[in-house]
């Protein structure tokens, strides 16, 4: 009879529970005071224990580090290695700004902001599920961080800024789900909607039918969708598929491995779409 | 005392899940560490410190990996820790197979359950294909019983006495 009785007061209990979590959910999605309330608290208790998980991993990190700079040949090879990456990464871009510059002076007889405002983080640790995939960055509010700002590394564009703490932001990666930035293969412009599919390889959508697509080209993004500036590397094409109506979808290799990100580039403001105070035109009288 | 293991089992969670994020970030595709408070105290203690334990998880997980829906994974939890803490308390599963069936379907249910509720608040969902799904079940079982055999040599079951009896 007790444990009849138990067994209906747990029942009653996960109904609470349940509900009152479901609550919360849909507050979160409202974007009510409640729920960021007791987000807030639920970090506040856990900060101690979050801290000590950074202590850890700091610790493990170094001890690699110091395994690893004991082969130095390897490193050498390694940091070279990195600084091709990188120039290369900066060539391609600088050749996509350079044309867009020319476009735009063409056109519009402006100029482009080739320094953006940015701010590097480093990665605090990374979720990387089949349904959701975030990392955490020790850059916040404090330091001018704020929801939907692009992330980027030296290889390319990684993800967006979705919400900010105090002291870290969330940063949801372009191979979540529920990710999408607006992409343009390189060679032949034809534009697209790059979209992430978890663990599986990113796909791009909306592809018009006849669009010149090979295996090999190269996806940088497009700018249109406000969030990624023109120019950053998102992947290239590994495969082609059929045509269903007008559109084909394509798969690539992201330009950046989500498994291996370690620092960042925050923009703090959109590149590339503003005027230098000197090139506003003059009021009409 | 309970409380306070649990406080300590949690945070020890979180701590090492923090961790794994940050220097094998690829694991936690296929292991969820924070479904081990809720699993050891299903199988070692009753369904209601269970379920409270998972929600208490849950919720710090949502704090800070989950990108929007905050509440998801403490609801998920909850219900494992019901549904786990109920079996637990009529079957004996803390043995070897027992952790690992244990871990293995809290793994794979705590997915299945998320993919419900995300598609349920408008989230995109992908399909999980069946090997990442195994890799997942036999990591999370073998996960599971192996920090459960370590729990287990610093103290002992805390079954409700009706159950102990029942075991002889």
């Amino acid at each position: 009879m007790a444990a009849v009785s138990s067994a209906r007061a747990n029942a009653l209990l996960l109904g609470v529970m349940s509900f009152a979590q479901l609550l919360l959910i849909a507050a979160s999605v409202r974007g009510s005071v409640a729920a960021s309330g007791t987000a807030a608290t639920v970090g506040a208790l856990s900060r101690p224990a979050a801290s000590a998980g950074q202590s850890v991993s700091g610790i493990v990190m170094n001890v690699a580090h110091f395994f690893e700079d004991l082969h130095s040949d390897d490193v050498a090879n390694v940091t070279l290695r990195r600084e091709v990456t990188r120039l290369s990464g900066e060539l391609d871009r600088t050749k996509e700004l350079a044309s867009e510059n020319e476009r735009l002076r063409r056109l519009l007889t402006m100029h482009e902001q080739l320094a953006p405002k940015s701010i590097g983080a480093s990665v605090v640790t990374a979720r990387l599920g089949s349904q959701s995939r975030v990392i955490l960055v020790d850059r916040g509010s404090t330091d001018g961080v704020r929801p939907d700002m692009a992330v980027v590394t030296w290889g390319g564009a990684i993800g967006r800024v979705v919400s900010v703490e105090k002291g870290f932001a969330r940063v949801r990666l372009l191979s979540d789900p529920n990710s999408g930035a607006s992409g343009v293969i390189a060679r032949s412009r034809a534009e697209g909607m790059v979209v992430g599919r978890g663990g599986e390889p990113m796909e791009m959508i909306y592809v018009p039918k006849y669009a010149d697509v090979a295996v090999g080209d190269r996806i940088i993004t497009s700018g249109l969708d406000g969030v990624f500036p023109r120019g950053f590397g998102l992947g290239r094409v590994t495969a082609v598929g059929e045509p269903i109506g007008a559109t084909k979808s394509i798969r690539l290799e992201p330009e950046v491995d989500d498994r291996s990100i370690e620092d960042v580039l925050i923009l703090l403001e959109p590149m590339g779409t503003q005027l230098l105070a000197g090139d506003e035109p003059e009021a009409r009288p | 005392m309970i409380a306070l293991w649990a406080v300590l089992g949690i945070g020890l969670a979180l701590a090492f899940e923090l961790a794994l994020g940050r220097f094998a970030p690829a694991a936690t595709h296929y292991v969820a560490v924070m479904t081990l408070p809720l699993t050891t105290y299903a199988l070692r203690t009753s369904q209601r410190s269970s379920m409270v334990v998972g929600c208490a998880s849950g919720l710090l997980q949502d704090f800070w990996v989950e990108p929007r829906l905050f509440g998801l994974n403490g609801l998920v939890k909850t219900i494992l820790g019901w549904a786990l803490g109920g079996i637990g308390a009529r079957f004996d599963l803390n043995n070897f197979w027992g952790r690992f069936a244990s871990g293995a379907s809290v793994h794979l249910v705590d997915e299945g359950l998320q993919m419900m509720l995300r598609r349920m608040f408008g989230d995109a969902v992908v399909p999980v294909g069946l090997g990442a799904l195994a890799i997942r079940g036999v990591a999370g079982g073998l996960l599971t019983a192996g920090v459960l055999s370590i729990v287990g040599k610093f103290g002992t079951s805390r079954r409700p006495a009706r159950q102990k009896a029942r075991r002889g």
